[in-house]
């Protein structure tokens, strides 16, 4: 177990996902006080009710009015929630690269030609590439985005922030 | 002394030349810790200079809680100007003190941010998030850190080049890049001058991690292919193409699928005098340990002056 003040700091997010891991494991739409029994005594219904009404706001529960009450019922799952969780952080913060060290970094237009023109080098030299098409004429992440809604996201976004005195070398 | 005493606030000027020098030519590896030594040397002097200048200047000042000797004629002779000197030194080493303080706020906040993010999910060292946006991050923790990669970056890597991206990735952890990294951006808060060491540190970090997973995976143009493919995952639409420019001034993705394109940098640490490299990378090493030393210089002598004021002879 973990200390006091760090149990209140975590909680949030870890409710979150109890709440939604509760949800998850019912059979269809159920109400905030299934919910609350469901995750044991210590945890009063308006809490349960704030928790439910923030992933609603997260787009990852829905519900519905029946009779006097609402029914609940999840859209998505805890990897989900972790992911939109990320994902708030990654735009929120700008000094996040001083601590998460990003695979990539953004791509000016110019850096792109560069890379391709590199990478066109690189699959020739290297005979047939591993599959697909070259790299260097490949469009922009059509798998990757393919399986997912597509106008989810704006093209302007991007998710490679550049730290803020990279450019100055 | 005269001009002297401020030597250690101007020669982090010289990181510039030293950057431009040691990046791309030592070992990714040799490169980060040189370049990140001298940075925090050159960020303590410095601000061990300002606080000295802060010293002098406001002993002058009436009600002041320091020794009387502090402002003896003596002392203030060390430092031109002294008075403007001391009264400039005083808001400077406080935008230094809040500058740092909110980096280092930061840098506990994203940590814990993060952390929150990933709670509730199983405790393993890769966690697959599903989402549509390409990105992979290092995350720095207790039990040797996580491993954070989207769906959509997954998707759109080859067996081989997702091997590479994990190699990348634990690289970082394993060596502990994020230590590095924040003593830069502490020392470039801690004097402007220090900006192109961070960024220098911040491009040999990836290549370390680049040059450890093209080691691991044993390909390094698996790992070339893995940097540009992710890269162009999370481009805006093409361009019409162009012919290939000069590389000097293109951003760190190209100049890091380049270098792996390359042949391997040498291991070596110590390469010899008599080759142009060697030149370049001891001349590089020279500049930045003779600039530290004048800048430690100065700052001990200041406070040898203020201490044999302050002490009653």
């Amino acid at each position: 177990m973990a200390t006091q003040p760090r149990r209140a700091r975590r909680r949030q997010g870890e409710l979150e996902g109890q709440v939604l891991g509760a949800l998850r494991e019912a059979d269809g739409p159920v109400t905030a006080a299934w919910v609350q029994e469901r995750l044991g005594g210590d945890l009063a219904y308006t809490t349960v009710v704030t928790i439910l009404t923030r992933l609603l706001a997260k787009d990852v529960v829905s519900r519905e009015r029946r009779g006097r009450s609402f029914v609940w019922t999840p859209t998505a799952d805890v990897a989900r929630l972790a992911a939109l969780r990320m994902r708030r952080l990654l735009d929120g913060e700008r000094d996040r690269d001083a601590v998460l060290t990003s695979f990539v970094t953004a791509l000016p237009p110019h850096d792109e030609q560069v890379l391709r023109a590199l990478l066109e080098v690189a699959d020739t030299e290297a005979g047939t590439p591993e599959r697909g098409a070259p790299l260097g004429q490949q469009g922009r992440g059509q798998h990757a985005r393919g399986q997912h809604a597509p106008g989810q996201d704006a093209p302007a976004r991007r998710s490679f922030g550049t730290a803020a005195g990279e450019t100055d070398t | 002394m005269g001009v002297f005493v401020l030597l250690p606030l101007v020669l982090p000027l010289s990181a510039w030349p030293v950057a431009r020098l040691a990046a791309p030519r030592l070992h990714p590896r040799t490169a980060t810790r040189l370049l990140t030594s001298v940075a925090v040397v050159m960020a303590g002097c410095s601000t061990l200079c300002l606080a000295l200048l802060m010293v002098v200047g406001t002993a002058q000042l009436p009600g002041n809680p320091l020794p009387d000797g502090w402002s003896d004629p003596e002392v203030r002779a060390a430092v031109p100007h002294d008075g403007v000197a001391g009264r400039a030194a005083i808001p400077a080493l406080g935008a230094v003190a809040v500058a740092c303080g909110r980096t280092l706020l930061a840098h506990r906040r994203v940590i814990r941010r993060a952390r929150r993010a990933l709670a509730g999910l199983p405790g393993t060292t890769v966690v697959v998030l599903p989402d549509p946006e390409p990105y992979a991050y290092a995350l720095p923790g207790a039990r040797g850190g996580r491993i954070v990669v989207t769906t959509a970056l997954l998707s759109g890597l080859a067996p081989a080049e997702r091997r590479a991206l994990f190699a990348h990735e634990r690289a970082h952890l394993a060596a502990r890049h994020h230590r590095h990294l924040l003593a830069v951006h502490l020392a470039a808060r801690a004097n402007p001058f220090l900006r192109p060491l961070r960024s220098a540190v911040l491009y040999t970090a990836e290549r370390w991690a680049d040059e450890d997973a093209a080691r691991a995976v044993g390909d390094r143009r698996v790992v070339a292919r893995a940097i540009g493919r992710a890269a162009l995952l999370s481009a805006p639409a093409p361009a019409p193409a162009r012919t290939l420019a000069a590389l000097a001034a293109t951003g760190p993705v190209p100049r890091r699928v380049a270098a792996l394109l390359a042949p391997a940098p040498a291991a070596r640490d110590r390469p010899s005098l008599f080759t142009g490299v060697g030149a370049a990378v001891w001349g590089a090493a020279a500049g930045a340990v003779a600039s530290a030393m004048s800048s430690a210089n100065s700052a001990v002598t200041l406070f040898l002056i203020l201490r044999a004021a302050a002490t009653p002879l």
